[in-house]
Parts: C-alpha cells; sequence; structure tokens
C-alpha cells in the first residue's frame, strides 16, 4: 500500500491538486486532449494563445522534427476572441483544474483587449502572457527580449486583467532570462513561466532552403530539457526566491523525472508541451511517477521539493 | 469536409440509446502485434498488425482513408550493412514524433477452422465491432529513419498505435460509378476502399488507376504479373475485389505510358458513352501534384472526387495545428475557422478535417 502523499502545490494563491500542467499550444482548447485523457486530472491548463481577431496562422510546413525535439512554426492560428467565448470557453467551465488563457498579440493595446474581454469570466484562473512566441512578425518574442518592454506590457495588461493572475511567459533567446524575469516582477507579474521555444532553423540540404515556409519556428522537446531547468534554476535563484511569485517550468518534460528536475530546480509546477503530441495522455503518468518519487523517498508532500536542489 | 455520411451510418441508422462511455480511450494508444512484415519489391514493404480488444474494437470501425499514428521511435534499426547507402546518414537521426499512415486493408482476423478445405483462402468478413481480432495492413516505403525502423519488425514484436484517425472515403447517394485513383504511395487507403466498396456497395462499378514514375515505384506486390494482366486485373491488390485496374507509368516502364490523369482521360474517352458524371466519383490519394490534375480533371467533367491530402504533422489529433490544408471558406454555410468573411480561404486541419476533403474545397 502506497503512503498517502500530499501532491498539491500553491500557486500564486491557487490551489493546485497537483503540479502537473498541459503547456499552451500543445493541447487546443481542451476538447481533443479530452479524447486520451481525464482532463480534470491536471494541476492546471493553458490554451493556445488567443488573440483579438482571428488568425489563420502561417504557411505550410509549420513543423519539422529534429534529434530528440521539434520546430514548430504555427503563427499562433486560433479562433479569435469572440468565437474563443462562445464557441470554447463552454468546455473549459467542465474542468475542475486552474484553467489559464494564453493572450498574444501584436501591441499592447491588443493584448489588453483580450484581458478585458476576458477577465469576467469565471472559469478563467488567470493569463498567461505571450510575449514569447518567435513566429510571428509583430509582437510575440519582440516584447519579450526588451525588459523595458516586458515591464511595460505586463503591468498594462496587469491593470486590465482585475482579480485574475497574471503569469508572464518569458523566451530563452536572450542574454540572460534573469533580467526579463525581474522585468516582469516589477511590471507586476503574480507568476512566470519558462521557458517558451529558442528561435532555430532546419535546412533541407537538397534545395537549399529552410523547411520551415516561416523560414524559422520554435525548437521544443527532450532536446532543451537541460537548458531549461539551468534558466529556471537561475530565476529561481535570482529573482523569486523568498518571494511569492511562482515558476512554472517547462521545456522538453517528458517523464516524471523529467518534471523532478524542474520542480528541485525551482519551479512550484511545471508543464508539459511536445510530449502530449506523441503521448496524448503522457501527463497522467508523470503525476503517477511524481507520486511514486515521493514514496519511494519519503517525501510527504511534493512542495517540499521546490528549490531543494542543493 | 465532404456532406456525405460516413457510409456506415448512412447504412445503420444511429441507436436511441445513450452512447455508452468506454472505459478505455476509444483512439487509443493501443498496443497491436505485428503479425507479418513482408517485403514487396524495391523499397516496399506490407505490415500486418493484429489488434486484440479494445484495439480491436476501435480499428474494427476504421474507414478507408482514416490513418493511425504510430510510435516508431523504440524500434531498432538494421545492421550496419542492411542499411542502404542513402539512407545511411538519415539512418543516425533520433525519431520523436509519431509517424502517420493509412491502411490497405483492415478485416477480422480469420482463423482457419478444422474444416475449412487445405488452400482455401478465406474472404474478407464485414468487421463489426466486439468480437475476434482484427488485423489491419499498412503498406509503407522505406524513405527515412522511421520506416528503415519498421523493416526489423518480426512476427509478435508490439508496437504502440493512436488512431483510426480522421475522416476516410464517403459515398455519396447515387453514386454507381467508383474511379479509384492512386499516385505512388497514395495507394494504400484505396487498396481499403475497394475491400469497403465490395462488402458495403457490392453493385458499385469501380476501376483502378495507378500511377507512378516507374514500374519500380509501383507499391505492388508483384506488379507486372501478365497473366492477371491477360484477364483484365492486372493489379492484384485490387483485383482480389474483382476490380480491374489500369497502370500508368511516366516513363511507360509499365502500362500506359505517361501521367495517370492521362491514363484516365484515355480510358473516359473511350468509355464515353457509357458513363454518366453525375452517377460517377472519383476518389484519389498521391502527390499533391497529380491531385492538383485530378481535381482539374474532375471539375472539367463535372465529376465529383473525393481526395485524400497529406501534410507534416506532429500529433495527429488537432493539438498541433501544423498540418494545415488551405481550403475555400464555405459561402453562406457555417463559421469557415480564422476568417468570418464568407469568400475568403481558410485553413482547415488534415488530420481533424482530413485528411479526406472534397475536391472543390482545397486552394490547390
Amino acid at each position: 500500500m502506497e503512503n498517502q502523499i500530499d501532491m498539491s502545490v500553491e500557486f500564486a494563491g491557487l490551489k493546485l491538486a497537483n503540479p502537473v500542467w498541459t503547456a499552451s499550444g500543445t493541447c487546443g482548447y481542451a476538447d481533443e486532449l479530452g479524447e486520451f485523457m481525464d482532463v480534470s486530472k491536471l494541476g492546471g491548463f493553458i490554451t493556445k494563445s488567443v488573440t483579438i481577431k482571428p488568425r489563420q496562422g502561417n504557411p505550410t510546413p509549420r513543423i519539422v522534427e529534429t534529434d530528440n525535439g521539434m520546430l514548430n512554426a504555427i503563427g499562433l492560428a486560433n479562433v479569435g476572441v469572440d468565437e474563443f467565448i462562445a464557441e470554447k470557453l463552454p468546455a473549459l467551465e467542465k474542468m475542475s483544474c486552474a484553467v489559464f488563457v494564453n493572450i498574444a498579440g501584436e501591441t499592447i493595446e491588443d493584448y489588453v483587449a483580450v484581458a478585458q474581454r476576458l477577465c469576467e469570466q469565471k472559469v478563467i484562473a488567470g493569463f498567461e502572457l505571450n510575449i514569447s512566441c518567435p513566429n510571428v512578425k509583430q509582437g510575440g518574442i519582440t516584447f519579450g527580449t526588451q525588459p523595458a518592454l516586458v515591464k511595460e506590457i505586463t503591468s498594462a495588461v496587469k491593470s486590465a486583467c482585475g482579480s485574475k493572475m497574471l503569469m508572464v511567459k518569458l523566451t530563452p533567446s536572450v542574454t540572460d532570462i534573469a533580467v526579463t524575469a525581474k522585468a516582469a516582477v516589477e511590471g507586476g507579474a503574480d507568476a512566470l513561466s519558462l521557458i517558451n521555444t529558442f528561435t532555430a532553423m532546419v535546412i533541407d540540404i537538397e534545395t537549399r532552403k529552410p523547411v520551415l515556409a516561416n523560414r524559422t519556428g520554435g525548437l521544443s522537446g527532450p532536446a532543451i530539457k537541460p537548458i531549461a531547468v539551468y534558466m529556471v534554476n537561475k530565476v529561481f535563484n535570482e529573482v523569486t526566491k523568498g518571494t511569492q511569485i511562482p515558476i512554472l517550468g517547462m521545456g522538453g518534460i517528458r517523464t516524471a523525472s523529467d518534471a523532478i528536475e524542474f520542480i528541485l530546480a525551482g519551479a512550484t509546477a511545471v508543464a508539459v508541451g511536445t510530449s502530449n503530441f506523441v503521448e496524448p495522455n503522457c501527463t497522467v503518468k508523470i503525476i503517477d511517477g511524481i507520486h511514486k518519487y515521493c514514496d519511494n523517498h519519503g517525501v510527504v508532500a511534493v512542495r517540499d521539493l521546490i528549490g531543494k536542489v542543493e | 469536409m465532404t456532406e456525405g455520411q460516413p457510409v456506415q451510418q448512412a447504412q445503420t441508422p444511429a441507436p436511441a440509446t445513450p452512447p455508452i462511455v468506454p472505459s478505455y480511450n476509444p483512439k487509443g494508444p493501443f498496443e497491436a502485434t505485428v503479425v507479418f512484415n513482408k517485403p514487396l519489391h524495391q523499397k516496399f514493404y506490407r505490415l500486418g498488425l493484429q489488434f486484440a480488444g479494445p484495439g480491436a474494437e476501435a480499428f474494427a470501425k476504421t474507414r478507408p482513408g482514416q490513418f493511425a499514428q504510430f510510435d516508431l521511435s523504440n524500434i531498432a534499426l538494421p545492421p550496419a550493412d542492411a542499411i542502404p547507402e542513402e539512407l545511411k546518414d538519415e539512418s543516425a537521426r533520433q525519431i520523436l514524433l509519431r509517424r502517420p499512415f493509412s491502411f490497405a486493408r483492415v478485416a477480422k482476423e480469420v482463423i482457419p477452422s478444422a474444416h475449412s478445405a487445405p488452400g482455401q483462402t478465406a474472404h474478407p468478413k464485414p468487421v463489426s465491432s466486439g468480437v475476434g481480432k482484427i488485423i489491419a495492413e499498412v503498406v509503407y516505403c522505406v524513405l527515412g529513419p522511421a520506416t528503415l525502423r519498421m523493416t526489423t519488425l518480426v512476427k509478435g514484436n508490439p508496437i504502440n498505435v493512436i488512431g483510426p484517425l480522421g475522416n476516410g472515403f464517403t459515398v455519396p447517394a447515387g453514386k454507381k460509378r467508383a474511379l479509384l485513383v492512386a499516385g505512388g504511395m497514395g495507394s494504400p487507403p484505396l487498396e481499403h476502399l475497394a475491400q469497403v466498396l465490395t462488402l458495403e456497395h457490392p453493385t458499385m462499378d469501380a476501376i483502378a488507376f495507378a500511377g507512378a514514375k516507374t514500374k519500380e515505384d509501383l507499391p505492388f506486390d508483384r506488379p507486372l504479373d501478365n497473366l492477371s494482366r491477360e484477364i483484365g486485373f492486372w493489379l492484384k491488390e485490387f483485383g482480389r475485389y474483382s476490380i480491374s485496374s489500369f497502370v500508368a507509368t511516366d516513363d511507360g516502364s509499365a502500362g500506359f505510358k505517361g501521367f495517370v490523369s492521362a491514363c484516365i482521360l484515355d480510358w473516359l474517352s473511350q468509355n464515353a458513352l457509357s458513363f454518366n458524371p453525375a452517377e460517377a466519383i472519383i476518389y484519389a490519394c498521391g502527390p499533391r501534384s497529380m491531385l492538383t490534375t485530378i481535381a482539374k480533371l474532375a471539375r472539367d467533367k463535372k465529376i465529383d472526387c473525393q481526395i485524400s491530402m497529406e501534410e507534416m504533422m506532429a500529433c495527429g489529433i488537432g493539438l498541433c495545428q501544423s498540418c494545415a490544408v488551405k481550403c475555400v471558406a464555405p459561402v453562406g454555410g457555417g463559421i469557415p475557422a480564422g476568417d468570418k468573411s464568407p469568400t475568403a480561404e481558410t485553413y482547415k486541419l488534415c488530420c481533424k478535417d482530413g485528411p479526406v476533403f472534397d475536391a472543390k474545397e482545397i486552394v490547390f
């Protein structure tokens, strides 16, 4: 008989049943994933990016596989905030975990407008501010790489999102991620999520052209995990340690041991992205695996592992 | 997607009882077992997978044109000396994502009974859920690190499969003649369609056209069986369902010299008197250039046409949004995803909205 393990974590005032989330853009609006797993078992769920107007996304090819990873350049394809509210939100109401809506835009006003449209919706626990998408011409990563802009946009959206939590998603494509993390905190971020994908390129040597129609894409998957663990640890040590600001750690998580590494590095919770594509029920296995690890190592509460790397 | 209902639903009305929630994920992942992995010729193989239990329940319902996602990441490479020179470099790559395959045939496993005569070939039985095991057959071509790994699969090996996925071919009401058009590796779903037409639409007059660059690029078992050719069933993959077939090769190394579209035009001109476009339908799968030509041919000749599209996909289940297919947004019907202007082009997903589309929907 397994011991009773307390799997819950407190995430910026939210009580989560467990620390495992699905990452934005890899789990749709929950309906698709629901065919493969009980999404109510998740600790948290983040929707695909929502923008003020519908976006068709980039031409294809939009993805290419790499060694232990993949590049994507979807281009924030989404139905837009109006249809999101009408068509997608009702399904999210059935979910018992924390639901976050990832919001994106081309201008600060775009982000603010989406937050304003959604801030009265009861089902939404908070927003994830996407200032780190590498695949759009305007907005996205341009905001996320300049500390002054990170602070400005965070502060603008924070004042528009009412009582909802604001989590800022950081790009790894910067010299020092602790600097942008600090800027987000100064702007009023309640939580930080890191890392988004790395801007990357794959070239077809026969045609001598980039494989992706967008030329570049974001690298994700197990290949980026050690860098992501390092960056989470760096932000934890230099920015969030001793504060009430939690980190949602992500980047190449495939197994329970990957998730535990992130938690030890300083993440309060973790999000699984690319692995959902390969094994759509992998988050359930990861939750079970974390439980087992705690049991085997005499850990009574998973939160006791946060930031405990020596 | 096509307006027509899936064939299965058109024949059996939905039961009035509420659906029973299955105790398993209806699309898997399932563990299938390899029952054979037979080299055909050149780089082509035919792989037989056995599904039992919930997997059999799920795959018994496979419609032709639907596909499945195979996890090939844990399968071993062949020994170094068995790796073709042109794949030596590529073979070192690791596999992360699943690979999509459509099926060439799906049937109940036939256990030879003590009473059946020796050598008696079992006729495919209509697959129904709830009974026995299912054998699903895939034809693949060794083109990269994943298909190279597949060649090492032997009887008894497990393989992790998600599916069946997407929407398959459908038979709209009033169709009496089906033209099955395969280009290169596009033949498996049409072979599956041939099987299903025979079972569910036995009065359908079907004919198959298979095109490739050369005779070596035809993904069939012994494509040049002259005896079969003389009796009109050149490709036995279609002949087994009493469907006659034409072969076209770009270089003329087998059958008609030229593109498969030219071969169809040739056939249409010879059968003009007995051919009623309104009662005919073209089903096509193959390279994009071929599909473009076939869609135009169908439009010019006023023949309905369903085509199976292919796009790079990461998940196959609608999560990643990679496999976008540019479509004509419906005029006055429904809200086109991504754009509300009724005349605009819109992206649909190959994995969820397809892979089979009405040819008129696609923006080529």
